[in-house]
């Protein structure tokens, strides 16, 4: 037996595994923010055809990451990934003024979905980054987000280019799956 | 130490010697295959990845070491006392023009003791003149023993230089961001329109139409992303080079069943060629298809050649859906990864004759 296999047995036991969904309209910023979650470059993203999946340690648990592509196209799609799902993360570009109405509504779909029924709810205003960002609590109130009484939800604002906020969402992410998991 | 004599004596030590070198350098390309062999058996998807005990990884990068550090040069210096020529030489008139001469002569330079030699891999492309001149100084080459040796390595230089500057031109158009506020852009993404839809115009900028050819929204603009200009320029050149062949490939991307968004998957399949370029897999392609320094045109052609072969390789694969394309890129990455460890590489777009 060689040094290292003995060194990996040395190691704790696994970490608790659990799903999180990465939706959002195209272009939002969801392969980012998975990637900066990765502590992978950021440069080279491109538009996500189909699915991108990351499995990513953080405080004590194996946060399997499912990025779904958000164009209109696949949307249909993103059904077949609800299932098991322990947190959904929704992502917004802020920036993208034109467009809210749009996400708004994509998101109280999903907010309807059988699957997805007490699944906790972390929003990500993405983008902040930019001067044309709308602040999180803009956004919370034009996406009548209060009115959501059957799960715990959160807002965050962030910039998954710069990493500013995302780690500040994630906490809260993980603080939620133990209250869930048990 | 091995002396050169002219006795019996002496000549059988040096063949004595030269044998149990060849034996070595055998085991040391023995040793190399073996762990590249283990690499290659990450192919998707047999997810299976086999991970090495620490201990023989340890052996294999000791070796390496002792190699590189003192075994080599051993080698070279009784084979450059036993032919008369350097390593280059040896390389050059060795093996024909292409990878197989460019790539050894490649990491003959990078490995070499000597500062000019191993300068030699960043020249200049307007100074590889000089610096073959400067070379042959340095190794004591004249024209008159080796008459073809200038010309051959000046190719090599050439081409090592060659996919440096392309490498550098390729991320500078990557890095220019499509802005709509320059003309210039704005037509190429019209033109790439007009080139693909022919019969069918455009309602106005901003317009659902731009998903019949693959883009996500109603402004490809925020499509580009990390591939900037560079996407749009491929996207561009393979409907201008390959019209029909282009189009045709769009009447496949959207079938109802094994369809795709054709322009996003051509931004994701630059985003490909991109990276092979920047970690040098594409060095034998270019050294073999180009005998001076790679062009921007020859990234784009290779582009082609990725656009028209990944929906080859798409519509023979017969995938469930849209949501298994990452599976499918990443065997398409593996496959071209494999057609690249072959030394006579060449990725050229070859069409079948019936079209």
């Amino acid at each position: 037996m060689g040094l290292l296999s003995i060194l990996r047995k040395l190691k704790s036991s696994p970490d608790q595994e659990v799903r999180i969904l990465l939706l959002g309209l195209d272009n939002a910023g969801k392969t980012t923010l998975l990637k900066q979650l990765a502590s992978e470059d950021v440069s080279h993203i491109t538009p996500t055809q189909g699915f991108n999946i990351k499995s990513v340690q953080s405080q004590g648990f194996k946060l399997n990451v499912w990025d779904i592509g958000g164009q209109r196209k696949i949307r249909p799609y993103w059904r077949n990934y609800f299932e098991n799902t322990d947190v959904l993360i929704y992502v917004i570009d802020s920036a993208d003024r034109k467009r809210f109405e749009e996400t708004g509504q994509e998101l109280a779909e999903l907010l309807e979905e059988e699957k997805l029924s007490g699944v906790p709810l972390m929003i990500f205003a993405n983008k902040q980054d930019l001067m044309t960002a709308a602040p999180a609590a803009e956004i919370a109130e034009g996406l009548n987000l209060h009115t959501i009484r059957d799960r715990l939800w959160q807002i965050q604002a962030c910039s998954a280019v710069t990493s500013e906020g995302v780690q500040d969402g994630m906490t809260w992410v993980c603080k939620h799956i133990s209250a869930r998991k048990k | 130490m091995v002396c050169l004599g002219t006795s019996t004596g002496s000549h059988i030590v040096i063949l004595a010697g030269f044998t149990l070198l060849r034996l070595l350098l055998l085991a040391n390309s023995r040793i190399k295959n073996h762990f590249r062999l283990k690499q290659q058996t990450r192919i998707y998807p047999a997810r299976r990845l086999r991970t090495y005990p620490g201990d023989v990884k340890m052996f294999g990068y000791i070796w390496q070491h002792l190699f590189t550090s003192f075994l080599r040069f051993l080698f070279k210096w009784f084979l450059r006392h036993f032919t008369g020529k350097c390593e280059l030489q040896r390389i050059c008139s060795g093996y024909k023009q292409g990878a197989a001469r460019t790539s050894r002569a490649e990491h003959s330079l990078e490995s070499s003791k000597s500062k000019v030699l191993r300068a030699a891999v960043s020249v200049q492309e307007e100074h590889v003149e000089e610096c073959a001149i400067a070379i042959m100084k340095e190794k004591k080459v004249t024209s008159q023993k080796d008459p073809v040796f200038k010309m051959s390595l000046q190719v090599c230089l050439s081409q090592i230089c060659g996919y440096k500057g392309l490498y550098a031109c390729v991320e500078d158009m990557r890095k220019q961001p499509f802005d709509c506020e320059n003309n210039d852009h704005e037509n190429r993404l019209l033109r790439l329109w007009d080139l693909l839809m022919p019969s069918v115009k455009l309602d106005s900028r901003l317009t659902k139409q731009w998903g019949d050819i693959g883009f996500q929204g109603d402004d490809p603009k925020t499509d580009f992303r990390g591939m900037g200009m560079l996407g749009l320029t491929n996207l561009v050149f393979f409907s201008e080079k390959y019209t029909d062949v282009a189009r045709q490939v769009l009447s496949h991307s959207v079938h109802p069943k094994l369809g795709y968004s054709y322009a996003i998957v051509g931004i994701n399949l630059t985003e490909m060629a991109y990276s092979l370029l920047r970690s040098g897999a594409l060095k034998p392609h270019f050294y073999n298809t180009v005998s001076q320094s790679p062009k921007l045109e020859h990234f784009h052609q290779l582009y082609c050649y990725f656009a028209y072969e990944f929906d080859k390789f798409w519509i023979e694969a017969k995938p469930e859906s849209i949501m298994e394309f990452n599976r499918y890129r990443e065997m398409f990455h593996e496959k071209m990864k494999g057609l690249l460890e072959d030394p006579d590489v060449s990725l050229c777009l070859t069409l079948d004759s019936k079209q």
